[in-house]
């Protein structure tokens, strides 16, 4: 059952096999029944655009999901985690660099998370399923490790989309800490 | 005779030809860095005031620049200097053996904001190469779009990236003397502006939460839309191609665009009236800071904005279409124009990569261009990138920009530079908004909210970062009303039924095709050579005015313009102990040429055609 406004956004640059997994999923996902509540959009269109548009939108989204894949430490190819974001910013300088990026280009879900943060656009649920993508390699498709993880990519963002509280066990994120090395 | 130091001649009918009797023509010196390292390490184990001071990154540009300076904090002067670009990028290796056709769209991809501008310079490019000239409607409509993209650009580079250099809270921290004088001083334009002090201005300059931080922010969004009107998406445009445009103009199109663009005639007012009472106060408080980032104004700019009826594409006829444009082309020496022609500032380039991380290059394969102009074999149709990774050493190479320069001098570039050249020059055709006087230009801006006003910006006695943000923000009402004036031109277009955005055409599968294309990005002019042989790019360079700004020392030991610009600034922060330095004035003025790296800097395919790997030196610890 679904009953909150529910936007999947994927995040993430074209071209960078497993780490172009949000790109690469979108017309799967967009092809996907959804419930009539549940968005698609790619979400690479720049974190002060997206703060934009969320200010303009007449029905705020309930839930925000994003579909990103970083590298981490301790974590197999095709690995997914996800994370809740709880919120808080950094220091401002972290901030203006952020805006700094985003404002020239650079494509980063990080500095989406914090910039919609400082900017008051994230509902209170937001939510990242973060697959391990590996070393950074150029090309159009996903390696055998993360192709095998799309029904579970899938299944997993089926499950976030539901309405109610949000039983599957999560990681925790936050801005104050999300820039240390 | 515009060329005084390459072997560049001209007979009395002005053809060009190469100096006779030279064993070496294009032989240059290549000086030792060795040596001022040296004197420089001796100073810094003897003087504990003598510092190392590195910016890596510099913040609040785009991409990956880094800084080293050695600064005598005691006597508040800096010593040395050096630009180190800190990616290779590879847009030139990645386009060869590509269909032609598909330049437009990845070379966009070098920047994040410029991708429009990328895409039309190499669309430029090929229509030189293959004899291409686009309908009317194309070129105005290629004209909007572009106009548009700096409305974009300059907002954002004057208010999140150089603008809070100038806000209360930097200034209350680095030059606290300011913050009672700013309070006391009224603003000249509070008529246009609203704010009754120095000082209110500068609290709206603050990061994150000034009103005009937050103000620059939404009028991206606002030239962001006009801008997707015509290319589709930004920052890289869908209908940018060779032949014009593929996307269909109508009345209500340009209407949609219209509504956007006259929100950026009372900004214009707004945003000149700002940055006027802002340097003025900077500069009246202490004249000092005449000096931060002062250098000559020793400046190049291709010009852009095409006429549409001059505009044919052709290498023959560049000279006379290139002094149609809306901004003229040309090189200025010391503030004085040396040229106004496109294929005697083409002639004049060369890439040097003796402080870089490339190799040199073996051959000469284009000794002269189609008019029988000599060009070196360091010019960008004679180069070829070859990715050199390696140690970082002020003696030897530092940087993955290369040293570019126009008749050996090193030159600055920047959207100023488009407004200063055209303002001197007086070369550009009669406009209904433009006026060039020689000493400046005159800028009527229609009334919207505002009534009307003629902007005035004068050219400065001092070529410095305060003057270079001045200009940037007159550039703002440059942009819109050239944006205007083709948006009339547009509008009579179809009015008459020339509806026709672009042309058909082929790719030659056989030859040998060689053209350039020259347009501007917010930040200054940009260059695409390219090569096309047998149907594919057989060879492409890319020169960007970060390229130029960024550039290491020349191999006969000339600074590039970021270099010379903070060796000549005096450090006028206050600060009791070296530790509390914070080198504002290096900053400012490095910020003032506006960098943008990531088109400076040509991600490196390492040993396979398919890994991308990052080759990044970002510390400077440690270097020799």
């Amino acid at each position: 059952m679904v009953s909150n406004n529910v936007l999947i956004g994927t995040v993430g640059y074209h071209l960078l096999r497993n780490h172009s997994v949000g790109p690469i999923l979108l017309p799967q996902l967009n092809a996907k029944a959804w419930n009539e509540q549940v968005s698609i959009e790619e979400m690479n269109w720049g974190p002060i655009a997206i703060v934009q548009y969320f200010q303009t939108l007449e029905i705020p989204f309930d839930r925000v999901i994003f579909l990103v894949a970083l590298e981490r430490q301790e974590r197999k190819i095709g690995d997914i985690s996800v994370y809740q974001w709880l919120g808080k910013l950094p220091d401002e300088q972290q901030i203006q660099a952020c805006v700094g990026d985003a404002a020239t280009g650079v494509i980063s879900v990080e500095n989406l998370l914090v910039i919609g943060e400082f900017f008051k656009i994230w509902p209170k649920e937001v939510f990242l399923v973060d697959v391990e993508p590996g070393p950074e390699q150029a090309g159009e498709h996903l390696t055998d490790e993360v192709k095998d993880k799309i029904p579970e990519i899938l299944r997993i963002l089926e499950e976030l989309t539901l309405d109610g509280e949000v039983l599957m066990e999560t990681e925790k994120l936050q801005g104050d800490t999300l820039f240390e090395e | 005779m515009c060329f005084k130091n390459l072997p560049i001649a001209f007979d009395d009918e002005g053809n060009a030809y190469l100096k006779e009797g030279l064993k070496d023509p294009y032989e240059h010196k290549v000086v030792d860095l060795g040596e001022e390292q040296e004197v420089l390490k001796g100073l810094l184990e003897r003087n504990g005031f003598i510092r190392n001071i590195d910016y890596d990154p510099v913040t609040r540009v785009a991409g990956a620049l880094a800084f080293h300076s050695v600064v005598d904090l005691e006597k508040k002067k800096v010593l040395s200097t050096n630009s180190m670009a800190t990616l290779f990028r590879g847009y030139e290796v990645i386009l060869k053996g590509r269909d032609p056709r598909d330049a437009a769209y990845i070379s966009s991809r070098a920047c994040g904001v410029c991708g429009g501008v990328h895409a039309t310079t190499a669309a430029l490019a090929i229509e030189m190469a293959l004899d291409i000239k686009p309908p009317p409607l194309g070129i105005v409509m290629r004209n909007i779009l572009l106009a548009i993209e700096y409305l974009y650009d300059h907002p954002l580079h004057l208010f999140l990236l150089a603008g809070p250099d100038y806000s209360e809270e930097l200034v209350r921290e680095t030059n606290p003397e300011l913050i009672d004088k700013a309070a006391e001083t009224k603003a000249k334009n509070k008529d246009v502006h609203g704010y009754d002090t120095v000082l209110d201005i500068m609290k709206d300059l603050n990061p994150l939460k000034g009103k005009l931080y937050l103000e620059a922010l939404s009028m991206t969004r606002v030239a962001r839309e006009a801008y997707v009107l015509i290319g589709g998406k930004y920052p890289h445009p869908q209908s940018v191609v060779p032949g014009g445009l593929s996307v269909t103009v109508t009345a209500s199109v340009l209407n949609e665009v219209y509504s956007r663009l006259i929100k950026f005639f009372d900004y214009s007012q707004k945003v000149t009236g700002i940055w006027d009472d802002v340097f003025d106060f900077f500069l009246e408080s202490n004249p000092e800071y005449a000096k931060c980032g002062i250098r000559p104004a020793t400046m190049m700019d291709t010009g852009v904005w095409d006429r549409p009826d001059h505009y044919d594409a052709s290498f023959a006829n560049c000279d006379k279409w290139g002094e149609a444009r809306w901004s003229t082309p040309g090189v200025l020496v010391d503030g004085e124009v040396v040229t106004t022609k496109l294929t005697e500032l083409n002639a004049g380039i060369e890439e040097f990569v003796e402080h870089s991380y490339y190799e040199k290059w073996d051959g000469h394969r284009f000794k002269e261009d189609a008019n029988g102009m000599p060009l070196s074999p360091n010019h960008p149709w004679n180069k070829e990138t070859i990715p050199k990774p390696g140690k970082q050493s002020w003696k030897d190479r530092y940087s993955w920009d290369t040293a570019p320069t126009w008749d050996r001098m090193p030159m600055e570039a920047g959207a100023y530079t488009r407004m200063y050249m055209t303002a001197k020059a007086q070369k550009a055709p009669a406009s209904k908004f433009l006026e060039n006087t020689g000493t400046s230009m005159k800028i009527k801006v229609p009334k919207h909210f505002l009534p009307e006003k003629t902007l005035e910006w004068k050219i400065p006695e001092h070529w410095n970062a305060f003057e270079r943000n001045r200009a940037r923000a007159y550039c703002i009402p440059y942009s819109a009303m050239v944006a205007m004036e083709n948006w009339l031109l547009a509008m009579d277009l179809i009015k008459n039924g020339e509806t026709k955005v672009s042309v058909p055409y082929e790719i030659p599968k056989k030859g040998t095709h060689i053209g350039f294309g020259a347009w501007g990005a917010g930040r200054g002019f940009l260059t695409h050579h390219l090569i096309v042989e047998n149907g594919v790019i057989e060879n492409y360079q890319i020169i960007t005015p970060s390229t130029l700004n960024a550039a290491p020392r020349t191999p006969w030991g000339e600074m590039g313009p970021y270099e010379e610009a903070v060796l000549n600034t005096p450090i006028l922060e206050k600060f009791d102990k070296p530790e509390d330095y914070k080198g504002i004035d290096i900053l400012r003025a490095i910020r003032s040429f506006d960098p943008c790296m990531p088109c400076t800097t040509h991600i490196m395919a390492k040993d396979s055609d398919h890994m991308v790997t990052r080759e990044v030196t970002t510390c400077a610890c440690g270097v020799e």
